[in-house]
């Protein structure tokens, strides 16, 4: 058995590491704000209380600078998820226990990123709810999330957040427009529940990443955790319908966490959630699905990872996560051709899809654990990579922000 | 962006006593080149050259008791293998490139040829450059095994002409006259105690040089008379701006020499110009299919590989929009990189060769009468 391990790079150089003011446990928001004047604001949601969210200016990415840090109303919520959109920012909050609040998302007005305004709370709050996971907000006008639904009460209680879209035209008073779930995990449906995973890897029939693309308004690409993946018809709004479901689990262990559509290429890229330590839910993969055919997913691969019996051994958990969704705002990275990816302890790592029946690893890097880690290493849980190349990474628990140049 | 992720190996060469190490010692303490994996070759029984480099243990390996270019090319591509695998098990300290000292015995081109011959290297690495320095002080030393000197000037992509503190003009200028006889196509810059531009070594590149640039004018392969002569225009370390190093004039002279004039008088004055080892460069006036450039590529390989000492270019295969970087050494020659390029820049095709007793002519020859068979 190995117990110690160098920082690993390649074709990646860190440039900076912001442990945001001791608070250095980032969840899976990460958005960036071009402000008029040229200054990069990127906006990070915690992983946990007691901080909300942090702006941090990374105009200059070797020198970012904590602008403002919030803080959550109680230990009991979390908010993991943002979205900028222009001048405003949508906030997610998810209650540890169903029933408490807030549980929805916020609204805020960061024209001045120093003085977020918040300008409105959609409430989700309900005694089987556990609020917003994670959402999804680039146009504007229109928020679509992982949440729970005062009107759908839930079978099993893990099946409790579904996706949902609410209209935010008027950032005041946002208006729910419309939702889905998965038939048979709610009271009074028609069908069946559906198979749970074993119980060692039942996470749940949840919504998950909700992503729109203004390159077909008309489709959202859904994780779905135990359920796999969905291409939806949205074109109603309010009656969101599946065309076609990319499942892989069983026999894989479940967690499908995001799907991203890669339009001129007619590929999707599905990935799982590693949530066990150690490797105990390993393998959890990122896919590539061929969308030739958008009613019929086919997987061609899946992107190599490094040797599990390494990093099952470096602490916490390693495995697939978030990927750079190309998200449609400005600053935001564009790329069909490389795909990158936080897998925790594995760390940020960069494929080349170009071939996608063989995808090649082109950049890694994986630094020490950083200082106060509960789990003796990186736990890189989500990144954005902006369009001047830099790539931004966030540990799960204590080593904040660092900026990253990928040199391929 | 750049999409070879390989990682980079630059194969430094040089003659006993031409300043390998001296060199290595100074640029391996800068920031841009101390995150390098060092391998040293030494054909002694005991090495010393990796002691005197004042490196960890985790950032160099001595491979002893033989030559690499010969008895050791096995243990070459082990070591790098498991160098590659240990790195990416986080076993080993990352490291940015790979460098290779050679023996001063050695010739570089069958330690790059292992990179290209290997699947498993040739996946995780590529040859960056090769790196020959010149001891202008000791010509004897190389008169002894000529064959060898030679090969290494041939091979280079970067000439550094060392100890120019101590070498009269004369010396330096007849140093000059040798490498430029045989490889007409390698920057030269002179150094002295290994001071030198580390960004020269860190980021030399086969591809930099004005051969790759510009399009001339001309027809079938262009009007490239003057290089062919071994005027070489020895301009391209200039490029870039601030270097420590200014490229060497091969005449040392104010006023430009004719073209052919230099290798003349090398010749009269060194006695020492290998006659059977020659540089070119070749353009093709359109986008050649790629079919039969491989044909072309691969029954050269196969006729005179062995002669072909250095075969770079960029190529642009017809309706492919993409350049194409080439490199081959003697037999084998490496997969056909992208090379990401501005648009609008020059789409013309252009090959260098480094042969020995291969004449222009019989190239030029053999792909026009290629192109003739092939149709329209």
């Amino acid at each position: 058995m190995q117990n110690t391990f160098f920082p690993q790079q390649r074709n990646m150089r860190l440039l900076s590491q912001d442990t945001l003011r001791g608070f250095g446990g980032v969840g899976e928001g990460i958005a960036m704000q071009c402000l008029a004047d040229g200054r990069r604001v990127l906006w990070l949601a915690h992983e946990s209380a007691p901080k909300n969210f942090t702006a941090v200016d990374v105009s200059d990415p070797r020198k970012p600078r904590v602008l403002i840090q919030t803080d959550l109303p109680h230990a009991n919520v979390r908010s993991n998820s943002l979205e900028v959109s222009g001048n405003l920012m949508a906030v997610a909050y998810q209650v540890s226990q169903p029933g408490l609040a807030p549980a929805g998302f916020d609204l805020f007005d960061i024209s001045q990123p120093e003085n977020p305004r918040l300008l409105s709370h959609f409430d989700a709050s309900a005694p089987h709810s556990r609020g917003a996971h994670c959402l999804w907000f680039v146009d504007g006008k229109t928020v679509h999330m992982a949440c729970g639904d005062p009107e759908r009460v839930p079978r099993n209680p893990k099946d409790d957040q579904v996706y949902r879209i609410v209209d935010v035209s008027d950032p005041t008073s946002p208006k729910a427009v419309g939702g889905w779930h998965l038939p048979g995990t709610m009271e009074g449906d028609d069908a069946p529940p559906p198979k749970r995973l074993a119980p060692a890897f039942d996470s749940g029939f949840r919504a998950h990443n909700t992503n729109v693309y203004p390159q077909r308004p008309d489709r959202c690409y859904l994780g779905y955790l135990d359920a796999g993946a969905f291409i939806m018809d949205i074109s109603d709004l309010a009656h969101p319908k599946p065309i076609s479901r990319f499942i892989n689990s069983p026999p894989f262990n479940g967690f499908t966490h995001t799907a991203l559509p890669l339009f001129e290429r007619q590929l999707l890229i599905v990935s799982d959630e590693c949530v066990q330590d150690n490797g105990g839910d390993w393998p959890k993969l990122v896919w590539v699905v061929d969308m030739r055919d958008e009613s019929n997913l086919v997987s061609i691969s899946t992107l190599p990872m490094p040797p599990v019996e390494i990093h099952k051994q470096r602490g916490g958990r390693f495995g697939a996560h978030n990927v750079h969704e190309n998200t449609p705002v400005p600053g935001s990275w564009q790329s069909e051709d490389i795909i990158v990816c936080s897998h925790f302890n594995g760390g940020i790592r960069a494929y080349d899809i170009r071939d996608p029946y063989s995808p090649r690893e082109v950049a890694y890097f994986v630094p020490d654990a950083p200082a106060g880690s509960p789990v003796g290493s990186i736990q890189f849980n989500d990144v954005f990579v902006d369009d001047r190349g830099i790539v931004f990474a966030v540990d799960r628990h204590t080593g904040g922000l660092y900026a990253l140049e990928m040199t391929v | 962006m750049r999409t070879d992720a390989r990682t980079p190996v630059i194969v430094v060469s040089g003659f006993l006593g031409s300043g390998k190490t001296t060199l290595l010692k100074k640029v391996l303490d800068t920031p841009e080149l101390s995150n390098s994996m060092l391998i040293v070759n030494e054909i002694g029984e005991i090495g010393i050259d990796h002691k005197l480099l004042e490196r960890s243990d985790d950032q160099t390996v001595l491979l002893d008791n033989g030559c690499m270019c010969c008895q050791l090319r096995g243990d070459l591509q082990a070591l790098l293998v498991d160098l590659g695998m240990r790195r990416y098990r986080g076993e080993l300290p990352s490291f940015d490139r790979v460098i290779i000292e050679t023996s001063g015995l050695a010739e570089p081109g069958p330690i790059a040829q292992t990179l290209y011959g290997d699947g498993p290297l040739a996946r995780d690495y590529r040859l960056a450059h090769v790196v020959t320095l010149i001891d202008p002080l000791n010509p004897q030393a190389r008169a002894a095994a000529q064959a060898i000197a030679d090969a290494q000037v041939a091979a280079a992509d970067l000439l550094v002409l060392s100890k120019s503190d101590l070498a009269t003009p004369a010396q330096a200028a007849a140093a000059l006259d040798w490498a430029r006889a045989i490889n007409s196509y390698a920057d030269v810059i002179a150094t002295s105690q290994g001071n030198m531009d580390v960004a020269l070594l860190a980021d030399a590149t086969p591809f930099n040089h004005p051969a790759f640039g510009a399009r001339p004018a001309g027809g079938l392969f262009g009007d490239l008379t003057a290089w062919q002569e071994g005027a070489a225009p020895g301009g391209a370390a200039a490029s870039g701006t601030g270097r420590s190093n200014p490229p060497m004039e091969r005449n040392g002279a104010d006023t430009p020499r004719a073209a052919g004039q230099g290798s003349y008088l090398a010749r009269q004055r060194s006695g020492i110009h290998p006659p059977d080892i020659g540089s070119f460069a070749l353009r093709f006036d359109a986008p050649p299919s790629r079919a039969l450039f491989d044909l072309f590529m691969s029954t050269l390989l196969r006729l005179r590989g062995q002669d072909l000492l250095r075969v770079k270019g960029i190529v642009y295969f017809e309706g492919e929009p993409d350049a194409q970087l080439i490199q081959g050494v003697c037999h084998i020659y490496d997969q056909p990189v992208v090379l990401d390029r501005q648009a609008g820049e020059p789409g013309q095709s252009v090959l260098v060769f480094i042969a020995r007793n291969i004449a222009r002519e019989q190239i030029e020859d053999y792909w026009r009468s290629l192109r003739r068979l092939a149709g329209p």
